[in-house]
């Protein structure tokens, strides 16, 4: 009995300090769900009109939100990567913003960016979504569409 | 009870060897982990040999012969017999074997007669082996050399005192024999010079050399006072690339596969497109982590991962911020980067879950005004970061470690290198377009081979010739264009935020007239182990013609610094010829080896009395090789007193951000001597600029322009030659004439300079960035003065300027994910790279 209780002991002072480390080790690691990636793809509407120009703000008024990353639309003249104002950035909320002077230009529907963020906790954040200005290669707003579609992670 | 305690006993014993041997285990890691490396290479060696024969022509041009010691009797024979494998063994997959031979310390003899060494012999079987043999035989005062293209290890030996070995890893452990020499090897061997206890030993011991049959560790004798033989630049350039080619060079897979700089030059202002291509060699997904440079000015304000034909731009962010969501991001498997800033000149780029065959590009872009002296301007590109030297125990400097030693130096930032026998396949390609304004009447660029075309006289395209390409020295084009200026000095910006402006404010032409006061010039030479061979040879070049330009009412005093500090004399002594031929001799004599102690430099040359009579001058010639820039830069403002100091930066890819700095806290100017450079040139320069008196107390009238927040907050003393560039913004538009006065001795000077702050000015869109970087430096700069100012918090200053411009720093960084898939599995590679040209591996890399 004697036997059993001390190997049982110096298993115990073994294995104690080993199992004591893991939880220690996963609880510095966001719980799975928690802390998540995924974009928004953010389309513009111009109807008939050439988009050439675009500028649109956009903060999640609910849910916790970073953004992590910024990337052109679908058309080829809003391929490349917008630029963001970093100031705006600041007081978390981003605006993002890009032109075309070329003649090759989306009319109708048209996805102008796509925007990574970083969502903490479980609650699906409320977005909202400001279309500033759409113009026209003349350099003449209209009042263009803008729509937000949540993506998921492959 | 008896079976108990005996089964008590067996298992208390068990758990205790099995503690004895994970303890052992861990202590030996480091160890071990050396033997591999080194055993691996050796067996590279056996491969070598037969191909790098006896008729292959000795990379220094010399014989062991030439040097007045004999080689082996017939070096064919010997060869040949190396390359016989022995029996029971393929010449390509032979064990390692070493034989070492040495000499022991002079015993003398009983009869009174002359001491002889003895000679003695180990034949050991592997390196664990020998490094035990050395430590039989403290004598040696470690590994002198190693059998192949190794080179040897030796170097910082010697003056290395007890307790560095931490923080100098292999350099404290394995120190080599002080004062000896090594020279190119001969067909994949290399020869120690140590002094010898007697000619007629080491003649018979040469002999015996000549009948070994496997890789040897050979110390030869030199006869005595026979100087050592120099360093040939084949044994200099080991790691550079050059030597590589002659050895058939091992090629490393590393995850960095080519980098494409485009540089475009408005009048003195670079805006520099890099683009950095990693691409995964492996069969598993892997994060890549590359240590690189970039100018110490560089405002780097744009960052985009490129995935395929997607570009996402980066964002810039508070740096832990944006380190946390990258760690996570790489942990849940998204393709992730990371940008961030560990010195001003010093970046790191991580690119989490490139996934096999895979190639992720990251395009960064910055805008940098360039340097200007002696009517030149000068576009750098930094491509190495020199191996630094950080004090023993510091722990956030820059570590040196060979590829695949990461956490060896225990710095936070750690650079890997790749061994002298290996090449990886990056590459890099550079394209600059200048666009002067007016007439470009030369270009020069010492550094690499480049080829021209023009477009019209104003404008220059100019390309890294691709024969060129191995990344491993800084990128340095002058230019030199008609008049004595530009076609404007100033340049403007307007956005939403309002006006930004740089000007270049040049010294007046009368300063030119006017002789300078007597000087006390202390000439501070590094002699770490950094600077051995070419860089330490240009320093002393420097000096001595220094020394010769002395007036006779000057005085000048010689300081040498590596772990400790020494000088000429107690204190300065007079310019006279006699002085100075002394002068010449004590500086002929140095040499490089060491730590760099730069510390100890700076002490010995401002801390003694200061002579009131004559300005003093201290010129310090250094690669800046070191990982504690701060705690430099914060003794030379507490020490500096009326000193001023004019640095000279030396070798190939030096640390500008601490020889920029030193001179400006010192009030006075900084000269870069490449490798390739002239040094002649350089002092020449220097002393033109220091022949005259300076501008000094400068204050500026800004007219009828609101001007605020200027940079730099005071204005520096203007040096003939040497135009300085003020950063500022402004509100309206008018022209007006700003005046600059100044002290020029016991009188005053004006200067005018009509200016046009309106429409017509020239722009240039990077100027808020070029302002908010000269911010952040002024910032930096006001931390190191005062460090210990809790009441300013001017590292939120920092971070907050950053991020509203958008600007890398040491408190923000970039970061992009790709949010829209993951990925399975990871590990991590370290882009390794080659040591600078010109700098040692094995004196500088901990290995």
């Amino acid at each position: 009995m004697k036997a059993k209780v001390i190997g049982l002991l110096v298993t115990l002072s073994i294995v104690a300090p080993l199992l004591a480390r893991v939880p220690a080790r996963t609880a510095k690691e966001p719980a799975e769900g928690r802390v998540r990636f995924a974009p928004v793809h953010i389309y513009l509407d111009s109807g008939d009109k050439p988009l050439a120009a675009y500028q649109f703000e956009l903060k999640a008024r609910t849910g916790q939100i970073k953004i992590v990353g910024v990337e052109g639309g679908a058309h080829p003249a809003f391929k490349e990567a917008p630029y963001y104002d970093p100031a705006a950035l600041l007081n978390d909320r981003i605006i993002i913003a890009a032109f075309n002077t070329g003649s090759d230009l989306p009319h109708g529907r048209t996805r102008i960016a796509t925007i990574h963020l970083q969502i903490l906790g479980d609650a699906e954040p409320q977005y909202e979504l400001k279309l500033i200005v759409a113009a026209d290669p003349e350099g003449v707003s209209f009042p263009g569409k803008i729509i937000l579609e949540e993506g998921e992670s492959k | 009870m008896k079976r108990v305690s005996s089964v008590l006993v067996v298992v208390i014993g068990l758990a205790l060897s099995v503690a004895a041997l994970l303890v052992s285990c861990l202590s030996c890691s480091d160890y071990k982990k050396r033997y591999d490396y080194l055993n691996v290479e050796h067996q590279s060696l056996h491969q070598r040999v037969p191909e790098s024969g006896p008729d292959q022509p000795k990379t220094d041009g010399t014989t062991a012969e030439d040097a007045g010691q004999k080689g082996p009797s017939d070096p064919q024979s010997a060869m040949a017999d190396k390359s016989a494998a022995a029996p029971g063994e393929s010449a390509t997959t032979a064990q390692p074997r070493v034989r070492l031979h040495y000499y022991s310390e002079p015993v003398p003899r009983d009869d009174g007669s002359s001491p002889e060494a003895q000679k003695m012999e180990a034949r050991v079987y592997d390196i664990g082996d020998l490094l035990d043999a050395l430590a039989e035989h403290p004598e040696l005062g470690g590994m002198a050399g190693y059998g192949g293209m190794m080179g040897g290890m030796g170097g910082y030996g010697g003056q290395v005192p007890p307790g560095y070995g931490q923080g100098m890893g292999m350099m404290g452990g394995m120190g080599g024999m002080g004062g000896m020499a090594m020279r190119g090897g001969r067909g994949g061997y290399h020869y120690i010079n140590a002094e010898p206890p007697s000619m007629s030993a080491a003649e018979g011991i040469l002999a015996d050399l000549a009948s070994v049959r496997e890789d040897e560790i050979w110390v030869v004798a030199r006869p005595k006072g026979e100087a050592p033989p120099a360093a040939g630049p084949a044994y200099e350039t080991l790691g550079s690339g050059a030597m590589l080619a002659q050895i058939q060079e091992k090629k490393v897979p590393l995850p960095l596969k080519h980098t494409d700089v485009k540089g475009k030059v408005s009048g003195y202002i670079a805006t520099v497109e890099v683009v950095q291509q990693f691409q995964n060699p492996f069969s598993e997904k892997i994060e890549a982590v590359y240590v690189f440079p970039l100018p110490e000015n560089a405002a780097v304000n744009e960052f985009i991962m490129v995935i395929g034909d997607r570009r996402i731009r980066g964002i810039i962010r508070e740096r832990q911020e944006a380190e946390r969501i990258y760690v996570e991001a790489r942990r849940q498997g998204y393709v992730a980067s990371l940008l961030t800033e560990e010195r001003p000149n010093i970046f790191t780029q991580k690119v989490a879950n490139i996934e096999p065959g895979k190639q992720i590009d990251v395009h960064i872009k910055y805008f940098n005004t360039l340097a200007y002296a002696d009517g030149w301007y000068e576009f750098t590109f930094p491509m190495a970061v020199g191996p630094r030297f950080n004090p023993p125990c510091s722990t956030d400097g820059v570590g040196a470690v060979g590829r695949g030693h990461a956490g060896l130096s225990g710095q936070s930032t750690e650079v890997q290198y790749l061994r002298p026998n290996e090449r990886s396949g990056h590459d890099i390609s550079l394209a600059v377009d200048l666009d002067a304004g007016v007439k470009i009447e030369e270009v020069a660029c010492a550094s690499h081979a480049i080829e021209k075309s023009r477009a019209g006289s104003e404008r220059l395209h100019v390309q890294l010739s691709p024969l060129d390409n191995i990344p491993n020295k800084d990128f340095v084009l002058r230019f030199r264009v008609a008049g004595e200026t530009i076609k404007s000095a100033l340049v403007t910006h307007r956005d939403e935020r309002g006006g930004f402006f740089t000007l270049m404010l040049y010294p007046p032409q009368s300063l030119e007239c006017v002789k300078r006061a007597p000087m006390e010039m202390v000439f501070v030479l590094d002699c770490s182990g950094s600077m051995n061979g070419q860089p330490i040879a240009k320093s002393k070049e420097a000096v001595k013609r220094a020394l010769r330009k002395l007036g006779p009412d000057d005085t000048f005093q010689v300081v040498r610094f590596s772990v400790g500090a020494s000088q000429f004399g107690p204190e300065p002594v007079a310019a006279t010829a006699q002085n100075v031929q002394r002068a010449i001799a004590y500086v002929d004599a140095l040499q490089g080896e060491g730590g760099t102690m730069m510390i100890e430099g700076i002490k010995a040359a401002l801390d003694f009395p200061h002579d009131r009579r004559r300005l003093r001058l201290v010129s310090f010639m250094t690669d800046g090789y070191i990982g504690n820039e701060m705690q430099i830069l914060g003794e030379i403002h507490q020490r500096l007193g009326d000193a001023r100091i004019f640095s000279f930066g030396i070798g190939s890819s030096v640390n500008r951000h601490l020889l920029d700095r030193m001179a400006k806290l010192g009030k006075g100017a900084v000269a870069y001597i490449g490798l390739n450079d002239n040094s002649t040139e350089a002092v020449d320069s220097f002393y033109n600029c220091i022949s005259h008196p300076a501008l000094t107390d400068v204050q500026i009238d800004w007219g009828r322009m609101e001007v605020s927040e200027v940079y730099p907050r005071r204005v520096p003393d203007l040096f003939v030659g040497r135009p300085i560039i003020l950063t500022g913004r402004f509100q309206g538009t008018t022209r007006t004439t700003i005046r600059v006065s100044g002290g020029l001795g016991q009188s005053e000077k004006e200067i005018r300079i009509p200016v046009e702050f309106d429409r017509t000015a020239p722009t240039h869109p990077g100027l808020a960035c070029v302002w908010a970087r000269k911010r952040i430096e002024d910032l930096s700069g006001r931390m190191i003065i005062r460090p210990y100012d809790t009441n300013a918090d001017l590292s939120s200053e920092i971070k907050q300027v950053a991020l509203e411009y958008g600007l890398m720093s040491a408190y923000t960084a970039f970061l992009a994910v790709d949010s829209t898939r993951t990925t399975a599995g990871d590990h991590g590679v370290t882009v390794a790279v080659p040591v600078p040209d010109g700098v040692r591996y094995d004196t500088t890399v901990q290995d």
